[in-house]
């Protein structure tokens, strides 16, 4: 296939094009979905084609196929070139400018130990066999679901920059749910760290077996569990799993600068947190920092270079409660003066436009030692949150409300009973203010996401997040109603 | 765009060489174009085929299901292994069920040729326009334009046998000034149906009538749930609306079956034979398609049910195909006169569970809220963060306007209803 590289750049040359790339894509998937003891569906996707960007007078244009001939990926140059020419009859301004960017001859893999496409699929479903088994034993829990995906993508990328790429990543997902059916109710409890860029080993290392009784006994609790209902500002406690998620919508999708341009006003939304609020604006309390981090250990974003052809970087998205930077395109970044992108153009599959993207996103750990217990034996009266819920922001991620998976109610330094249906709300930029604590490095956990909508038409981005745990003062905290 | 001819032979490769005791084979394919516009200019635009070819397999009732998207005889032939190697592999599955057979499927016609050869040029020339337009106004646009004719076959081992064609033509836009921020939404089957013009008019009619918002306290208050709205909140009902969750005690819905559980005035359906809405003559799984009531006066008439539950419980299989609630004939000035007070909501946004047994739900406004008094409107006002219940919305509902076409699987009308529970307020 590499030889389609210089065909599609030596006809884009030709052809009179600014710049253009082509992106050569394989996207191999497994997934596994059992539900109680039924496997609803056991699949294998291969998606295989090319997508060519073409630049030419300030404008994109993209055509994709997925046929491998040197006149077809001809064809495909001439279709995107083309349709470049029409954006430029309604330009972006004076017409988009690319930051500057090297030439880069390399090759990226995922760091694995067992590819997870060379387990049989016996020893994956027995497992989730034994998980789902192991929940249904319990009365109460009537449906037991377990999903698992894995995905490994294969690029070879080329640009007229000279760029020659040659990158692999592979990522694993497993997460199963327990349902709980009684007291006139029905509760969920859900074992989801995310996703993780790595093979078989790291679900091997979760020792889902062990977890699943746990999984099983949380969510019969929460039936018997007392309502919140009083409405009133409290104290949280907020675990990383449950923060990967909020810190997903309140700050990784404020921070991608095409939503900070408006490029997503018509579907996903625009940002408050504008380029004049650069290195002014009180994001969080001083010891809030935010990483971007495309260089993460295990990180879904981490692939070594972006879909624009520039490396994995790591960088401050907020600083000491200040926000610092944004997560960048090389055609984005040159609107707010930046004359280098960060790295965050992305593309899910071969016939996607690649598009601004939260990078690997997380909130550093507090620098003074401090454990959960410590934390909790600090806290007089808090409700300590679990996992991931309902989660609901404006348009302009200014104001949210999330749920979880699980409630505490903290007395006098102590978990002193399970709660549900616990919602809270606050506002950008109220509730990062309001952080006075974070546990330690030992204990960073992070989480993968690898279903993150957004575009038009719709794309399913990956990134991970990752904190320790964090208290938050004086937040308005009630019952779902 | 794979053709008919394609899929039937590449059908024919999987009837020969396939070897296990059951399969269904399908093919998607469409060829589409995407103008996406942002800030007045256009900032991506894509054209190209994408084609998904998928097989489900069982050997006895161990199953496997493989996809790829060629159909050449090296992807088929991938594709066989694959499931088959899968299916081998796995488990029984105590919830596996036979494919369906031939059967009489209806006529229905989603297709049009003015949208099929819709090119990147027209596209760009819609474009251009509504940027114009805005321009005039001294504001920003952003949106997409977008076209897609596509094909869909699905096979079985069992004879079944089902093609249809479809087309669609969308164009959605926001324009935004100083805090003033709306959006209009069209989606249609056939581009004969779209006017540019009449579009903007519109727009800027909505436009126009929204000053920078005031605020306004949250509270239970009256609404007008335009249509936008009411397609935004009432597809979650078609995702609720199953009947084994119902039966396992998890929805809201247990028990309900056969029972007046909505509003008195609440009827949706799935219909073959209203103009504009797509209907195709069959469901992914094989069922052919036939009018059907879901809730009727607010009695559950019908919950969706796979087949092999179908089975299970002795009941007809059925799936919706594309929703229809059922209009009245209030207009709009006239429900402002019904109650003393209350906000007219444009779009609702980022809806999401609260609690699943209980049916509650939380959202935002979005795309402008309008507060009317004594018949008239006063202003604008802020968005707002609401929580609650979708059945229980359909019993507050005072007055029913006209179903308009929101989506092409999607009719449905203006709601006023009392009470709505609005938790608290954006600040902007």
């Amino acid at each position: 296939m590499r030889h389609l590289l210089d065909v599609a750049m030596n006809a884009a040359v030709s052809l009179g094009a600014d710049y253009a790339d082509i992106r050569i894509q394989k996207t191999r998937r497994e997934f596994i979905f059992l539900r109680n003891l039924s496997l609803k569906n056991t699949s294998n996707s291969l998606t295989y084609g090319y997508g060519i960007r073409v630049f030419k007078n300030g404008a994109w244009g993209f055509a994709h196929s997925n046929v491998f001939t040197p006149d077809a990926v001809k064809s495909t140059v001439q279709k995107a070139f083309e349709i470049a020419h029409q954006s430029s009859r309604v330009p972006y301004g004076n017409g988009l400018k690319l930051a500057a960017e090297r030439a880069y001859i390399d090759t990226y893999r995922t760091p694995l130990t067992i590819d997870p496409f060379s387990v049989d699929i016996n020893d994956k479903i027995d497992l989730m066999m034994e998980v789902n088994k192991t929940l249904l034993n319990f009365d109460k829990i009537k449906v037991a679901t377990f999903m698992f995906e894995a995905q490994k993508d294969d690029k070879l990328f080329a640009s007229t920059l000279g760029t020659n790429l040659d990158l692999s990543t592979t990522f694993v997902y497993p997460t199963f749910t327990a349902n709980a059916v009684g007291n006139n109710d029905s509760q969920s409890r859900s074992f989801n760290l995310g996703g993780y860029a790595g093979g078989w080993e790291y679900v091997l290392g979760l020792n889902l077996l062990n977890e699943a009784p746990r999984v099983a006994d949380e969510a019969i609790m929460k039936l018997e569990a007392e309502v919140l209902t009083e409405e009133k500002k409290r104290d949280l406690l907020l675990d990383p799993i449950h923060l990967g998620l909020t810190m997903h919508e309140s700050v990784g999708h404020p921070t991608e600068l095409d939503r900070v341009l408006g490029w997503e006003a018509d579907f996903a939304g625009i940002s408050f947190a504008t380029p004049e609020k650069l290195k002014t604006y009180q994001y969080g309390s001083s010891i809030v920092n935010f990483m971007g981090d495309n260089t993460l250990e295990g990180g879904l974003a981490t692939a070594g270079y972006d879909d624009d052809g520039v490396p994995n970087q790591k960088w401050h998205i907020v600083k000491d409660g200040i926000l610092n930077e944004y997560g960048t395109t090389r055609a984005t970044a040159p609107i707010i003066g930046e004359t280098m992108s960060r790295g965050c153009n992305r593309a899910t599959n071969y016939y996607d436009f690649p598009i601004n993207r939260i990078p690997n996103l997380y909130l550093q750990p507090g620098k003074e030692p401090l454990t959960p217990q410590e934390l909790i034996s600090d806290t007089e009266n808090a409700i300590y949150i679990e996992g991931q819920g309902s989660f609901s922001i404006d348009q302009h991620r200014v104001n949210f409300q999330f749920g979880g998976d699980l409630f505490w109610e903290i007395k006098n330094g102590k978990k002193h009973k399970m709660l549900k249906k616990v919602i809270y709300r606050s506002n950008n930029p109220e509730f990062w203010n309001s952080v006075d604590a974070i546990c330690d490095d030992r204990f960073f956990q992070s989480f993968g996401v690898n279903n993150c909508g957004k575009g038009q038409p719709g794309q399913r981005g990956r990134m991970t997040h990752g904190a320790s745990l964090t208290r938050f003062r004086n937040i308005t905290v009630g019952g779902s109603k | 765009m794979i053709d008919q001819k394609t899929m039937q032979k590449a059908a024919e490769y999987i009837r020969k060489n396939c070897q296990a005791h059951d399969w269904s084979f399908s093919i998607r394919s469409a060829n589409h174009t995407r103008t996406r516009f942002a800030q007045n200019g256009i900032t991506q635009h894509i054209t190209g085929d994408s084609n998904g070819i998928s097989l489900t397999v069982a050997f006895d009732a161990k199953t496997g299901s493989a996809s790829v998207n060629d159909t050449s005889e090296a992807g088929l032939a991938y594709l066989i292994e694959t499931a088959e190697t899968i299916a081998l592999r796995n488990q029984p599955d105590p919830e596996f069920v036979v494919s369906e057979s031939a059967k009489e499927l209806p006529v229905t016609d989603n297709f049009s040729e003015a949208t099929e050869k819709l090119s990147p040029a027209d596209l760009v020339n819609i474009v251009e326009k509504c940027v114009k337009n805005a321009v005039s106004k001294d504001a920003k646009v952003s949106g997409m334009t977008e076209k897609d004719a596509g094909a869909y076959s699905l096979y079985t081992k069992n004879g079944f046998e089902g093609f249809h064609k479809s087309t669609s033509f969308s164009h959605s836009m926001t324009m935004k000034k100083g805090g003033v921020e709306t959006k209009i939404n069209r989606s249609m089957l056939d581009y004969n149906d779209f006017d540019v013009d009449k579009i903007i008019a519109q727009f800027n009619t909505q436009f126009d009538s929204l000053t920078n918002p005031k605020p306004i306290e949250p509270g239970k208050i009256s609404v007008i749930l335009r249509p936008q709205a009411v397609a935004d909140w009432f597809v979650y009902l078609f995702w609720m609306l199953e009947r084994r969750s119902a039966d396992e005690g998890v929805s809201p819905y247990s028990g309900q079956l056969g029972k007046k559980f909505f509003g008195d005035s609440f009827t949706v359906k799935s219909v073959l034979d209203v103009p504009g809405l797509s209907a195709p003559p069959f469901t992914g799984e094989g069922l052919a398609t036939e009018n059907i009531n879901w809730i009727k006066n607010g009695v559950i008439e019908n919950m969706f049910t796979s087949r092999w539950y179908a089975q299970k419980t002795n009941s007809k299989p059925n799936s919706p195909f594309n929703i229809l609630i059922e209009g009245g004939n209030t207009t709009e000035a006239e429900m402002m006169k019904m109650v003393p007070r209350g906000v007219i909501l444009n779009n609702l946004w980022y809806i999401r569970n609260i609690d699943r047994k209980e049916g509650t739900q939380t959202g935002l406004t979005r795309d402008g809220v309008l507060y009317f008094e004594d018949g008239k409107i006063v202003s604008s006002v802020n968005n707002f963060r609401w929580n609650e219940i979708l059945h229980d919305v359909t019993r507050r509902i005072i007055a029913t306007g006209p179903s308009e076409l929101i989506e092409t699987w999607c009719k449905v009308p203006t709601f006023l209803v009392k009470d709505f529970n609005f938790v608290d307020t954006t600040t902007f």
